[in-house]
């Protein structure tokens, strides 16, 4: 297909046909029925929220950070994740790495889009906010960089792509480092939107700003299993058994240090009952959406690495479905524990419970979108593999 | 209420609630974006309650949301009230508005205020009512309609018995006109707020030191507040002065209440005492004062009567602290200290007198108690102390006083009390101006007076709910055969009136202006901010629309029963004596000249009144502002601590501690203790204390958007641990029911109030359902407190109540 | 120009929540649950009864602190919190774009959203409503009954505030976070 000087190149058989042409086996028709499904949310969610504004989410003024933001970081996170894969073939080199580039990066395409739909749905005012980014960009704030960073990411991310199809190689591993780059410094600086918080001792420091960028590459990994694994079938070929256990051997490292880190931050957190940190990380480690986090993110793919040394890509599938849904439980308590303890502890009001902990449980509206979004990035990746060539190219 | 107003909800949060809401002008004139361009600072759009547009003026008026009449300046922009700031030209509010007094712009945009006459057309108290014009409702009044009768009949069955019909009104500048009213209609059944409120503390002090006196808490070095809640109980100057000095800070303040109120939060020290026991601690107070000599003996000798036997009283009863400790509750080595420490800081001491509702049968000692224990130091008529102030005089107007042969004297027991001696109530010895409302409703509806009452004017009164046992006052208006109300708003009263007749809000009227006494003495005025809203009027020419209809009619009837009228026709001609009864008489002049009238003596006065709301002599020379918050009134060398070379002000000139004809209407003639008083609760009940929010006033606010966004429902204080062993948790539904009643409200465990002792504030929980905000909003207390009254003067004792409490 | 502050001598405080009330109408605010630019807080008394602890039930009144180092400014994107020519902490409801970050990094609980505008408001010293015309005042310091509030402008030596914060011992909350407030608390 040709865009003026652009030549982006497409399967032959891409049509309406081909979308439509899956195998109506009985998974298939699942997950395409459950996408419908998600878009029709997201179709609800959205109207809802135009017509409510806000009030359709259970947002507060003590916890303005709802599902919308755990969910946009969910994506961004999953598309740097991408990138970072993506990048160990295209621009690191490692030749077995290569086949999955295309692919990744294809990912971290329709992962940032499906982010910044919904993220789109939480700013209030999105239009402004692309104006003022321009005139008055505040460069103290860790939301603009993240914000500016991200586009240039986005952008970068397209720019690589399409040299990808083209098999522009050496042109697509120029954009790709350089989109690596600005997507590292982006995701980074999303994690010191927290990080900066100096009001708020459990998410202030260190931890957030480089946790980050280890969390995205497993995420990265995860789904790498995942598309992997849809591409295939669950049934791989040698070539691809071994970028698999390859990546699956850097997940088993990832995911101990990840357990490493996390520890010494509880522990941290814990130590000498700091005010406004020691009993937030109590409330943490009580809480049941902290141990989803763990068991589903952490401990379950790492069990199943070790088990086989990765030598079971079928099961690493599994394990990898299981960990995204811990990799989401991570974001949302990212979002959650920051605003559990409220800044101000006094009652406003005689009659009230002193303040102790902020309560937020997302409202349907926030579900749905967020459902949306997923469905959105489903169906976008789909429609991307029946247009695009995403295997690797014979020749190199 | 069913008329043809459409009822605005309550959106809780969204767009739709706004801060002014008149109907008059849309919200969104004042809210929309064209306006939002005329703000200057950084051209930033604001949607504040100011537009900026038009130009604003503000009017001096006096705030009407408590009893305190602070000056406020009223901005009036467009013809909408849009803020109401302090005037700091008034030496009795110091320059402050509370949150009632801000909230007063919902008062006069609120949907749900009296609009137009109204006449019921469906049963008593159904609220079901027929809008009409002011001059059929005159007419509804004078003739009746098929639902009720009129004076017209009720007179001429009542054979001109001008006592059949009773006044009873609130306390307002404009009682004063009403009563007018009263007096030239020639009833002599008067009842107003005083039995359910400070009759007996005023009388207490009234009969001991001669006047009920003010307290100097900008100068009392140690003060005792038993039972004020000054800090919610906001009374000015008092609240403005005391607090500034708590805390070490200049005064020590003493708080003595049951339960722990914010007063209690920003004292030196509070004693929690048992409810209605405070007469044992004054006792032993005199007590330790007497035994360690630490009274001002020379001021006992100079001005005290009955003084030997009173102390020989206290001291064979054997009023000690350790005695005390048993009734009250409080250590005994805390009374010790008190009294100490009290006589060390007199003369600038002050045993605060308390400004409310009867606590107990004993109040009257108590307060009598009490006026002694701050006598005995020397600490009246003095800086620091007790005052009795200077009042600014002020040229009264005549009122019409006709004398009607027919109309019987006050319905109380006509046949003289064997051991009271006269008539009177036969459960209270005293009938005060103000009346026993509970004595009279009761006696009322058990058909126990020596003639008919058929009907009554309400005027800014609200018995259904200000009441104890609303049960029985509903019984009373159903009884009543012509009820009119003038009022502002639906209230529980208003919805079993025969004919409502709307006032304007105090916002919306001149009233007369009044003299207010104190250390600064000043003249203040309530000027009009805008036009009465609706149809509404102030009661002055209400009752020319109304004395205008009825005054021939009624003197007809007169005519026909009244021989004393009928000679005097002969002997002056029928003009000359209806120039006597001719009830518009009062009512001719507007408010504006009766108020130029009424200053007349000071020259410029009117002016300054008309423009600043406040005057006194010298005010120009006097008044300077200190600094960003403070300001001077008067000099200090000016202002009036002492007016009375320190004596008590009763006719004999001494305090009187022994008062004989009190023994000769079967009352202690001097305070002592009785073991009825001792304060007991039965197993598994509790007693029941009510009180105030300095965010409502009873409940007459209950239904301000603003307010009730402070404060949206009221909680019954129930002790924690009784609470937890009750399984009661915080906003759990709980039910209170005693003997009278029962009424359901929220739960609000806290450590503040006793275990066996429950707590919440009056005003809430109202029938009425044309109050949007008020209906079925928490619990009414009246509902439940049964009607015990005081034996002196018949004051309601609002603390005597045990309840039961359950989780529903 | 000026930079404006405020001294509370919040001991004077009865929590009768005039200031509350004042602030509202003066600027407009919505009624609602959390629409509050100023509230007064008290912890929930300790003790148990007749027991209790009086000085755990203090009364203190609190609102943005329009710090000198203001947190919410640091983040703001779009620069829609700036600071005006008086030091005092504003918010341009034309550049915010709700992304509430300052309503996370304020230490103070002092911001909320506005639902007519969709954009986050807190306190301004009613620069729009009196400032402006060139009242030294506030609706909330105007009101109180017991004058707890001071405003002023700190930079006037010969100002009444000025005078007290040399005189008076205060405090400011949260002072460890370097965000500098311009509220002070007299003891």
């Amino acid at each position: 297909m040709k865009i003026g000087p652009l030549n982006i190149p497409l399967k032959e058989d891409f049509s309406i046909k081909s979308i439509l042409g899956f195998e109506k086996s009985f998974i298939n028709i699942i997950i395409a029925l459950s996408v419908v499904a998600m878009l029709g949310m997201l179709v609800i969610g959205v109207t809802n929220y135009l017509i409510h504004g806000h009030h359709a989410y259970n947002v507060t003024r003590e916890h303005p950070w709802g599902l919308l933001i755990a969910v946009y970081i969910f994506f961004v996170v999953s598309s740097t994740g991408f990138c970072i894969v993506g990048s160990l073939g295209d621009v690191f080199g490692f030749k077995d790495y290569t086949m999955i580039s295309k692919r990744a990066i294809f990912g971290s395409i329709v992962t940032i889009m499906a982010g910044f739909t919904v993220i789109a749905f939480e700013i209030g005012h999105p239009v402004t906010m692309l104006i003022y980014n321009v005139l008055s960009p505040g460069l103290t704030s860790a939301i603009w960089w993240m914000g500016t960073l991200y586009g240039l990411y986005l952008t970068f991310m397209i720019i690589e792509f399409y040299f990808l199809l083209n098999n522009d190689m050496k042109k697509a591993k120029y954009f790709g480092l350089t989109g690596l780059l600005v997507g590292l410094a982006a995701h980074s600086n999303l994690g010191s939107v927290f990080g900066f918080l100096n009001a708020r001792t459990i998410s202030q420091g260190v931890f957030y700003p480089t946790y980050f960028i280890l969390t995205a590459f497993i995420t990265g990994i995860f789904l790498s299993f995942i598309i992997m694994g849809f591409r295939y079938k669950l049934n791989f070929n040698d070539k691809t058994k071994k970028l698999l256990e390859g990546l699956a051997k850097i997940q088993g490292l990832l995911i101990s240090i990840l357990i490493f880190f996390v520890t010494w931050k509880l522990l941290t957190d814990m130590y000498g009952g700091m005010p406004n940190r020691a009993e937030v990380a109590h409330h943490i480690i009580g809480s049941s959406t902290f141990w989803a986090e763990v068991i589903l993110a952490m401990v379950i793919p790492l069990l199943v690495i070790l088990k086989d040394f990765g030598k079971s890509p079928v099961m690493m599938f599994f394990a990898s479905l299981i960990g995204m849904v811990g990799i989401f439980f991570m974001r949302y308590n990212l979002v959650h524990d920051t605003q559990l303890k409220p800044l101000q502890m006094m009652k406003v009001k005689e009659y009230q419970l002193a303040p102790e902990w902020i309560h937020y449980f997302p409202s349907s509206s926030e579900i749905m979108i967020s459902l949306g979004g997923l469905g959105l990035c489903i169906l976008l990746y789909y429609v991307g593999t029946r247009a695009f060539n995403l295997d690797e190219e014979a020749h190199h | 209420m069913q008329v043809e107003v459409s009822r605005r909800k309550f959106l809780q949060g969204t767009v739709a609630m706004t801060v002014v809401g008149g109907t008059a002008l849309s919200t969104t004139n004042l809210l929309s974006n064209e306006h939002a361009s005329s703000a200057k600072v950084g051209d930033i759009p604001t949607f504040t309650t100011k537009s900026g547009q038009a130009k604003s003026h503000e009017v001096a008026t006096l705030c009407e949301m408590c009893v305190n009449k602070c000056a406020a300046l009223a901005q009036v922009e467009n013809g909408i009230i849009t803020k109401l700031n302090p005037n700091p030209l008034f030496p009795k509010s110091k320059n402050m508005l509370c949150a009632r007094g801000n909230a007063g712009i919902q008062a006069v945009y609120d949907p749900d205020r009296l609009k137009y006459p109204m006449i019921r057309i469906g049963e008593k108290g159904e609220g079901k009512f027929k809008r009409v014009t002011w001059d059929e409702a005159y007419e509804a009044i004078l003739n009746g309609t098929d639902k009720f009768p009129g004076l017209a009949k009720i007179l001429e069955e009542e054979k001109d018995n001008r006592s059949s019909m009773l006044f009873c009104a609130g306390e307002g500048m404009a009682e004063h006109t009403f009563k007018q009213f009263f007096q030239a209609f020639g009833s002599s059944n008067w009842l107003n707020h005083a039995s359910i409120c400070l009759q007996t503390v005023a009388s207490g002090y009234g009969v001991t030191l001669g006047s009920y006196p003010q307290a100097d808490l900008d100068n009392a070095k140690y003060i005792i507040m038993g039972g004020a809640n000054r800090a919610e109980a906001i009374v000015t100057p008092d609240t403005m002065d005391a607090f500034k000095r708590t805390k070490g800070r200049g005064a020590k303040l003493i708080c003595v209440d049951p339960r722990f109120t914010n007063t209690a939060a920003k004292s030196d020290k509070w004693l929690a005492i048992n409810p209605g026991t405070d007469l044992a601690f004054v006792l032993a107070l005199t007590y330790v004062t007497i035994t360690e000599d630490l009274q001002n003996q020379k001021y006992i000798d100079a001005n005290f009567k009955g003084w030997e036997e009173y102390k020989n009283s206290v001291l064979t009863n054997k009023y000690t602290p350790e005695w005390a400790q048993d009734i009250t509750g409080i250590k005994a080595k805390d009374i010790y200290a008190i009294a100490r420490e009290f006589a060390a800081a007199a003369p600038k001491a002050v045993y605060y007198p308390g400004r409310r509702s009867t606590f107990a049968k004993n109040d009257f000692q108590l307060r009598r108690a009490m006026a002694i224990f701050q006598a005995m130091h020397g600490a009246i008529d003095c800086k620091g102390g007790l005052i009795f102030g200077s009042k600014l005089p002020m040229k009264p107007h005549e009122g019409l006083e006709p004398l009607y042969a027919k109309a019987e004297s006050r319905a109380v027991n006509k046949v003289d009390h064997p051991s009271k001696g006269h008539a009177g109530y036969d459960d209270c010895a005293i009938v005060s101006g103000g009346g026993s409302w509970i004595s009279w409703r009761n006696h009322f509806i058990e058909g126990k007076q020596p003639y008919k009452v058929r009907g009554m004017f309400c005027y800014k009164h609200n018995p259904m709910m200000n009441m104890p046992n609303t049960a029985k006052t509903a019984k009373m208006l159903k009884m009543m055969d012509l009820v009119v109300t003038i009022d502002t708003m639906p209230s529980d009263t208003v919805m079993y009136a025969d004919v409502v007749l709307p006032e304007c809000t105090y916002l919306e009227r001149t009233d007369p202006v009044k003299t207010f006494g104190g250390v600064e003495p000043s003249i203040a005025v309530r000027n009009k901010v805008i036009d009465p809203m609706y149809e509404t009027k102030p009661v002055i020419e209400i009752l020319n629309g109304l004395t205008s209809k009825i005054s021939k009619p009624m003197f007809e009837i007169t005519k026909k029963y009244d021989e004393d009228v009928q000679e005097q026709i002969d002997d002056e001609g029928l003009e000359a004596t209806y120039a006597e009864f001719d009830l518009t008489l009062p009512f001719k002049q507007t408010q504006e000249e009766l108020n130029h009238h009424a200053v007349s003596m000071y020259l410029g006065a009117a002016e300054v009144l008309h423009k600043d709301g406040v005057f006194y002599p010298k005010m120009d020379k006097y008044f300077k502002k200190l600094n960003v918050n403070e300001h001077q009134y008067y000099p200090e060398k000016k202002k009036y601590y002492s007016t009375k070379k320190g004596k008590p002000v009763t006719p004999s000139k001494k305090v009187e501690c022994v008062i004989a004809s009190l023994a000769k209407k079967g009352i202690d003639p001097m305070p002592v203790w009785k073991d009825e008083y001792n304060f007991s609760v039965p197993n598994g009940k509790f007693r029941l204390l009510t009180g105030r929010h300095a965010q409502f006033t009873q409940s007459g606010t209950s239904n301000n958007a603003m307010l009730r966004d402070l404060m949206p429902e009221n909680f019954i204080w129930i002790n924690k641990r009784v609470a937890q062993q009750k399984g009661i948790k915080f906003a759990d539904m709980i039910e209170v029911s005693s003997s009278t009643g029962k009424t359901q409200l929220k739960a609000y465990p806290t450590e503040k109030i006793a275990p066996n002792q429950v707590f919440f504030i009056h005003g809430f929980g109202e029938e009425s359902q044309s109050l949007t905000w008020a209906y079925k909003n928490g619990g009414n207390d009246n509902s439940v407190i049964e009607d015990h009254i005081e034996p002196v003067y018949g004051a309601a004792a609002m603390h005597e109540t045990n309840v039961e409490i359950r989780k529903v | 120009m000026a930079r404006y502050g405020m001294a509370l001598d919040y001991k004077n405080c009865i929590n009768c929540k005039a200031c509350e009330v004042a602030c509202k109408e003066e600027n407009g605010v919505l009624m609602g649950a959390d629409k509050h630019r100023i509230w007064v807080g008290t912890p929930d008394i300790q003790g148990e009864y007749p027991l209790l602890d009086i000085v755990s039930n203090s009364f203190q009144p609190s609102q943005c602190q329009h710090c000198d180092d203001a947190p919410c400014q640091e983040v703001c994107p779009t620069h829609a919190t700036y600071y005006d020519e008086n030091g005092v902490v504003r918010v341009d409801s034309d550049k915010c774009i709700l992304c509430s970050y300052c309503m996370n990094a304020c230490p103070y609980d002092a911001r909320y959203v506005d639902d007519r505008t969709m954009t986050v408001d807190k306190c301004n010293f009613c620069s729009d409503t009196r400032l402006v015309n060139g009242e030294v005042t506030t609706a909330c310091q105007n009101t109180c009954p017991t004058k707890v509030r001071t405003f002023g402008d700190l930079d006037d030596p010969n100002s009444e505030i000025s005078e007290l914060l040399r005189v008076r011992e205060h405090f400011s909350l949260k002072s460890h976070l370097g965000t500098n407030p311009k509220l002070f608390y007299l003891t």
